[in-house]
């Protein structure tokens, strides 16, 4: 079993491009904070033993030194100013809007009581217009059509929505559109060490890149009501093969459906490719 | 101004001749009482009751993250079948679950934490150690007192409305918070939550105003601002921090109310999608930043007063001036003045913009340096001390290792980067409870342990107060460290049952390890309770200054009633002159004549 002094050991496996990133600078903290505890504990418990109440001793009658307290202000200033301005480039890599990478795929995610909802822009990497893409189309956000599509846009024709399951590819700058149509959720992938509360009436740009395929889970981080435990989703990494082929199979079945058209029934989670 | 003075102020009179030949009837000497000694142990009382209730909440909610699914004793027997437990199972639901959390956070800080930190030792310990008679309002006093009762009240009530006690966590964010679904003018758990948080705030207001008035003009004879024990700085600056901050919190406070109440939107936005008509045009991050505006500050609020009692008792039992008393002043100066400026860090990833994070992260990063000050500080008194190892000692140690311990894992968080990954995790719970409870809790025993001769004229058994400590630092330990770890694990705060996540699943022996520290910290509470209940009745008479030490308070009688002090005090030194070179005695009261220089930070007695 492992340590429970032991901190760096129990972060779940890391899968996204900055993850990596940022386990090191929280080890470099922790490294630092490990000095700070031997330092301080030791010289407590120090001065515990060695001054600790005998007959015939006495303290020592001393108010205090200014040349310690200035060196103890201004190292700790250094060391933590360090440790800022080091996070400070990571945190402008990770969040600042303006620093995040093209997006290869784009996906729109919202947060309902408690359920994750996302569309995709289907096999033509084009949104039709929905509220993220054209503000007055948020007057048509509803239950039943949360993202508020426009069903007469032909752009939107294969953009299609999927629930508490959404798939990305491996290796790809992925950039989800996120906010939610009730009260606040945060969308947390643990592996990939994202985390972005979101806001109703705004949309949050959350990016990320991984490494790694397999099956992961998202979940909510931001207490959203009772059934905030089980706000949870899972994802899948696909290869680039699978995913495309899964688009294309997935917006195939929703023109299909659009048109009227009977389409075999296709279960979600195939990834068998198809022809559009 | 002379004590001969302060027995004849206006407010002194005033008291005397409602009185009518000195005695007051019992309900004016328990109940209505103004005088601040009473009013502390009326704090002191009704926070001790909402501790256990605090804390029976906590066992509730542990019991559930380490027996999902598994019905709980006694609960499940008195509430079988209904909101609170599953039907026919004993098993408490979901929704009572995310009530109880929210009250347990909400008791313990703005019930147990805010009035024992500054209303107990705040009105305990201002008139004594700065040699008053009483506060300079008194009347303002005892209403700032009788506001609390009836928010507990009000704050309970909650279980019997129609959706139970709020349910948005302490912070109740909205729109979770603001959106009921009910029609205007419901009271709901969470309305009268408001309430009830609204009129605390308006207590602290009056708490503080009182405290900085008497600070400033009360003190006795010859004592300057700068001759002033740490604790009476560090509650000074405490009040201050609460009169400037507690109004943004009862406006943001009100704001919630209206929406909720009254069906206004001021956090409510446009176009949600809700079976609530009411909303539109409001902005959900806007109660953030005015919520931690005052909440950051308020970290503060409940542990600077405690710093200040710390530092009193580190350096009477290690027999040593405190190391850098004037540093302590401004470190804590500099907490407080900082404490405006960082409240961002809780909100890293709220979904302001993060340029926003960037500065606040940088502010946060330098509200650690005085922190750190303080830690050195105290170690330097410990330094070449003469350590008495009393009950109150050992609490004082407790806060300053447990301390460090908060404040590292703060490090962390305030680096906006790392904290993307850790926040709304149990690192963040982690965290809160090293420097709450950790922190002041063991503040407030310290302090108990301290002043509670001269509170009730009785000595607590030393002996029983180790055992309540040992087993206390123990159960804490066992149950709040590990939670760093189920933080790392990516264990989310607030929910209900973590097994629902495949990711979770291998931290469930550490969930269960931390249930069994839970119960045992619980448990050893009742130690502090038998020891203080047979002390008051068979407890040993404490003497005047049974602990040897400078402040003014220990001039006073061991009981002192109405006025404090039997004699006029003169105050010539500092708190701190123990062990000066010279005299027979390691102590040197504040009040005793005397002449003395000072060369090279060394005291030195002449004549
Ligand atoms: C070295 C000094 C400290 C630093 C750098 C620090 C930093 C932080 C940060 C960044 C957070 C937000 C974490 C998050 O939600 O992701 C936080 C949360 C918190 N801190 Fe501290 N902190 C420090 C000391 C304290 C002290 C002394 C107290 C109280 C006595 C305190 C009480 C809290 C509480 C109650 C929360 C959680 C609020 C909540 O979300 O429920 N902190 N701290
Ligand atoms: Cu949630
Ligand atoms: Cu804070």
């Amino acid at each position: 079993m492992k340590s429970v002094f032991d901190f760096l050991g129990w972060f779940p496996e890391n899968i996204s491009t900055f993850g990596g990133e940022l386990d090191a600078l929280f080890a470099i903290i922790w490294w630092v904070c490990v000095g700070i505890f031997f330092l301080t504990f030791g010289l407590m418990a120090i001065f515990m033993i060695v001054y600790r109440n005998r007959d015939g001793h006495r303290g020592y009658n001393y108010h205090g030194n200014n040349i310690l307290e200035i060196a103890w202000t201004i190292l700790p200033t250094i060391l933590f100013a360090g440790i800022g301005l080091y996070s400070n480039e990571i945190w402008e890599v990770t969040k600042y809007s303006n620093r995040n990478p093209k997006p290869d795929v784009e996906i729109l995610m919202l947060g309902k009581q408690f359920t994750w909802m996302f569309l995709y822009p289907g096999a033509d990497g084009k949104f039709g217009r929905n509220a993220y893409t054209d503000r007055t189309a948020r007057a048509d956000m509803s239950a039943t059509n949360p993202f508020g599509r426009d069903s007469l846009d032909p752009a939107g024709a294969d953009d299609f929505m999927v629930e508490n399951q959404f798939r990305v590819p491996v290796n790809a700058n992925v950039v989800v559109r996120g906010s939610t149509i009730d009260v606040l959720h945060s969308f947390f992938l643990p592996h990939a060490r994202v985390k972005q509360d979101v806001i109703p009436g705004t949309w949050m740009n959350i990016w990320f890149n991984i490494f790694k395929t397999g099956k992961y889970e998202l979940a909510c981080a931001e207490l959203c009501g009772s059934g905030h435990y089980a706000m949870r989703a899972e994802y899948q990494v696909l290869s680039n093969a699978d995913y495309d082929a899964w688009l294309n199979q997935k917006s195939a079945e929703i023109k299909g459906m659009n048109a009227g058209v009977a389409e075999e029934p296709a279960a979600a989670d195939t990834t068998a490719p198809k022809s559009m | 101004m002379s004590t001969e003075a302060i027995a004849h102020s206006p407010s002194h009179e005033h008291v005397h001749e409602e009185a009518h030949h000195h005695v007051l009837p019992w309900y004016r000497r328990y109940l209505f009482s103004t005088d601040h000694k009473v009013i502390a142990k009326q704090f002191m009382l009704t926070s001790f009751i909402f501790l256990f209730i605090g804390g029976a909440f906590a066992l509730i909610i542990r019991w559930q993250l380490a027996y999902p699914g598994k019905p709980i004793p006694v609960i499940g027997a008195l509430f079988p079948s209904t909101w609170v437990t599953e039907p026919g199972s004993g098993i408490i639901t979901p929704e009572f679950f995310a009530q109880l959390l929210t009250m347990h956070g909400s008791i313990m800080i703005f019930f147990v934490i805010i009035p024992l930190a500054v209303g107990m030792f705040g009105n305990f310990c201002i008139p004594l150690m700065i040699g008053t008679n009483d506060m300079a309002l008194p009347r303002l006093n005892m209403w700032s007192f009788w506001l609390l009762p009836p928010a507990g009240l009000i704050i309970l009530t909650g279980f019997f409305t129609p959706s139970g006690y709020a349910a948005a966590g302490w912070t109740s964010y909205p729109p979770l918070a603001a959106q009921t679904g009910y029609p205007t003018f419901t009271f709901t758990g969470q309305t009268l939550w408001l309430i009830a948080v609204f009129l605390i705030g308006f207590s602290s207001i009056m708490g503080g105003v009182n405290y900085i008035t008497t600070v400033l003009n009360k003190r006795a004879k010859g004592m300057r601002l700068f001759d002033m024990p740490l604790t009476i700085w560090a509650i000074f600056i405490t009040a201050i921090l609460a009169v400037l901050g507690t109004p943004v919190l009862a406006a943001g406070l009100a704001m919630l109310f209206f929406d909720n109440f009254l069906h206004t939107s001021f956090f409510l936005p446009d176009n949600l999608v809700t079976s609530s008509k009411y909303f539109g045009g409001g902005q959900p991050v806007l109660f953030q930043h005015v919520f931690w505006f005052y909440s950051h500050p308020a970290v503060y609020i409940m542990l600077v007063p405690l710093m200040g009692v710390v530092s009193d008792v580190i350096s009477t039992f290690s027999r040593k001036p405190i190391f850098g008393y004037k540093a302590m002043i401004f470190a804590i100066a500099s907490i407080a003045g900082l404490g405006f400026i960082v409240w961002g860090h809780h909100m890293f990833q709220s979904g302001m913009n993060p340029l926003l994070g960037t500065t606040f992260m940088l502010s946060t990063i330098v509200i650690a340096v005085p922190s750190a000050i303080k830690v050195f500080n105290w170690l330097g008194t410990l330094w070449r001390g003469n350590i008495h190892y009393s009950a109150a000692m050992l609490s004082a140690l407790a806060f300053v290792s447990m301390f460090i311990i908060g404040g590292l894992s703060g490090v962390f968080m305030a680096s906006a980067p790392v904290d993307i990954y850790i926040h709304d995790t149990y690192f963040i719970v982690a965290h809160i409870h090293y420097v709450l409870f950790g922190g002041s809790l063991f503040g407030i025993f310290a302090g108990l342990y301290y002043w509670f001769p001269k509170m009730f004229g009785k000595m607590l058994s030393e002996t029983w107060g180790r055992r309540h400590l040992f087993w206390t630092f123990i159960g804490f330990n066992v149950c709040f460290f590990p939670m760093h770890v189920l933080g790392l694990g990516g264990h989310m705060r607030r929910i209900y049952d973590p097994n629902v996540y495949d990711f979770l699943k291998g931290l469930h022996p550490m969930n269960q390890i931390i249930t069994y520290g839970a119960f045992l910290l619980g448990f050893a509470q009742l130690i502090l309770i038998g020891n203080i209940l047979y002390s008051l009745f068979f407890g040993k008479k404490a003497s005047r200054n049974p602990w040897h030490a400078n402040s003014l308070e220990w001039a006073a009688p061991p009981h002192p009633g109405h006025g404090n002090f039997d004699s006029d005090i003169t105050v010539y030194r500092g708190p701190y002159e123990y062990s000066v070179a010279d005299r027979e005695l390691d102590y040197w009261p504040q009040w005793e004549p005397g002449k003395a220089i000072s060369i090279h930070h060394h005291t030195i007695a002449v004549d």
